[in-house]
């Protein structure tokens, strides 16, 4: 985001919040390092932040409400059938069914798009939506090194979420992160910088991200790609350093 | 309060149902957690999810298909400030007092609170604390607070949800997040020694506890 206020006082939020685009990060970065009282109130922030997200419980829809929105919404084939005792329960059922239906429909659908693409086209696409983001002006949409603010950021956009985590002490800083459609879906991409190379690493769910398997190891035009499954989730790193280092990062990213 | 006597019989094909369940229900957790924060009531928040529902199944037809979640909480939202309307009158009019008021200080100095509490003393506030520090804050910052530090939704959405601007948002945000340290980081439970009682003394203007520069 390009803040419309120039409030260092506001901007500090729209910091902790990873809302700026990476030149205003910056330049509160610059202003957090020159006034201690800016910089304690960062701190305080991110404390109160913290103490939210990891103490106030998560709120759960109580399980009779769910029901009750069921009976609700399915009233007409409920009326449609003969009263019984358990007229609540079918449309509920006839709910799940439809929702089973949508789910098989779409991933056959993706199945579909998926199988006209071999690994060399698959590679291509991969290496192509990386040098689309390295040409960006922005190649993250979220920006920040703190994962509690790129995990949410995710929530809404796509349909799973992403295991996010920062490896600055191994070298490999989290910088933000992104949405990167790769063969017509939307993918989590967490960007990580190891000296000064970029990495783009896709996350996706292995519903999705089987296919990339196929790939393996691979270089095009000069990119590195790395592929690897781990706990439901397939994970392919691009970047322009070499597949030594960029195997360390998969390896920390899938473990 | 009836919602489910409403005449659905005529509305919704299979078709919308499906659609209904795959973007209305997934977010129900947060509809709930949202509609408890803005009615302050777990059985409120209830009826006015269900009438959200019912007001999205039968708007199913002209959910764009971008932001589902975004799109859900708007209609929570929606439904609760009818429900508010309704049921407790006195929490709206209060609103647009505030509204007043959060101009007119808008231009005064930004650095309005003189309290600088440690950090540290903010992050080790107990849920207890937490909840009942937000449940006070005004509405308008409630629920801006809410979206963003408990739901996790970007200013972009806040700003879709709560139909204002950006930059109210980001002041609202940072205005209910000051009063928050304020509260949780100075108002001190009894049985922590070394700090000054600040039940009685949070309402009067205090000192700076540390040399600012």
């Amino acid at each position: 985001m390009s803040p419309s206020t120039t409030d260092p006082k506001l901007l500090v939020h729209a910091y902790v919040d990873g809302e700026l685009d990476p030149a205003h990060a910056l330049e509160v970065e610059r202003m957090l390092a020159d006034d201690p009282a800016l910089a304690a109130e960062r701190q305080r922030v991110e404390a109160l932040r913290g103490a939210i997200r990891e103490r106030l419980p998560r709120e759960q829809a109580p399980p009779e409400l769910a029901r009750r929105i069921a009976t609700a919404i399915g009233l007409r084939s409920a009326a449609a059938q003969p009263p019984s005792r358990l007229s609540a329960r079918p449309s509920w059922r006839a709910l799940a069914a439809s929702v089973l239906v949508a789910a098989v429909v779409a991933s056959g659908a993706t199945w579909f798009i998926g199988e006209g693409r071999g690994p060399d086209a698959t590679a291509d696409m991969v290496v192509a939506s990386h040098m689309r983001a390295l040409m960006a002006p922005a190649s993250i949409d979220v920006a920040s090194s703190d994962r509690h603010t790129v995990k949410p950021w995710f929530n809404g956009r796509i349909r799973y979420s992403p295991p996010v985590e920062d490896f600055a002490t191994q070298g490999f800083p989290l910088i933000g992160g992104r949405l990167e459609v790769l063969a017509e879906e939307p993918v989590a991409t967490l960007v990580y910088r190891h000296k000064q190379h970029l990495i783009n690493l896709h996350v996706l769910p292995a519903r999705l991200g089987n296919r990339y398997l196929a790939l393996g190891a691979t270089q095009r035009e000069g990119f590195n790609i790395l592929t690897r499954a781990q706990g439901g989730f397939v994970y392919v790193a691009v970047s322009d350093l070499n597949a030594q280092e960029l195997g360390s990062l998969l390896q920390l990213a899938a473990r | 309060m009836e919602w489910s006597a409403s005449p659905m019989g005529s509305l919704g094909s299979e078709d919308d149902q499906a659609r209904f369940a795959s973007v209305v229900l997934p977010h129900l957790a947060d509809a709930y957690a949202l509609a408890r924060w803005l009615t302050g009531d777990r059985a409120d928040a209830e009826d006015v999810v269900q009438e959200a529902c019912l007001r999205a199944f039968r708007g199913i037809g002209g959910f764009a298909g971008v932001n589902a979640r975004a799109w859900v909480l708007t209609i929570v939202r929606h439904a609760a400030y009818a429900w508010l309307g309704k049921n407790r009158s006195a929490a709206l009019v209060m609103v647009d007092d505030l509204e007043a008021v959060e101009q007119q200080q808008a231009s005064d100095a930004p650095d309005s609170g003189p309290q600088t509490p440690e950090a540290a003393l903010i992050a080790k506030a107990d849920a207890a604390r937490l909840e009942a520090a937000i449940a006070e804050l005004p509405l308008p910052f409630r629920e801006t607070l809410v979206l963003r530090d408990v739901q996790g939704l970007d200013y972009r959405e806040i700003a879709e949800v709560t139909k204002v601007p950006i930059g109210t948002v980001m002041s609202r945000l940072a205005r209910a997040r000051r009063r928050l340290i304020e509260r949780v980081g100075m108002d001190e439970p009894a049985d922590a020694p070394g700090i000054a009682p600040a039940n009685e003394a949070r309402n009067e203007p205090r000192k700076v506890p540390r040399n600012q520069p």
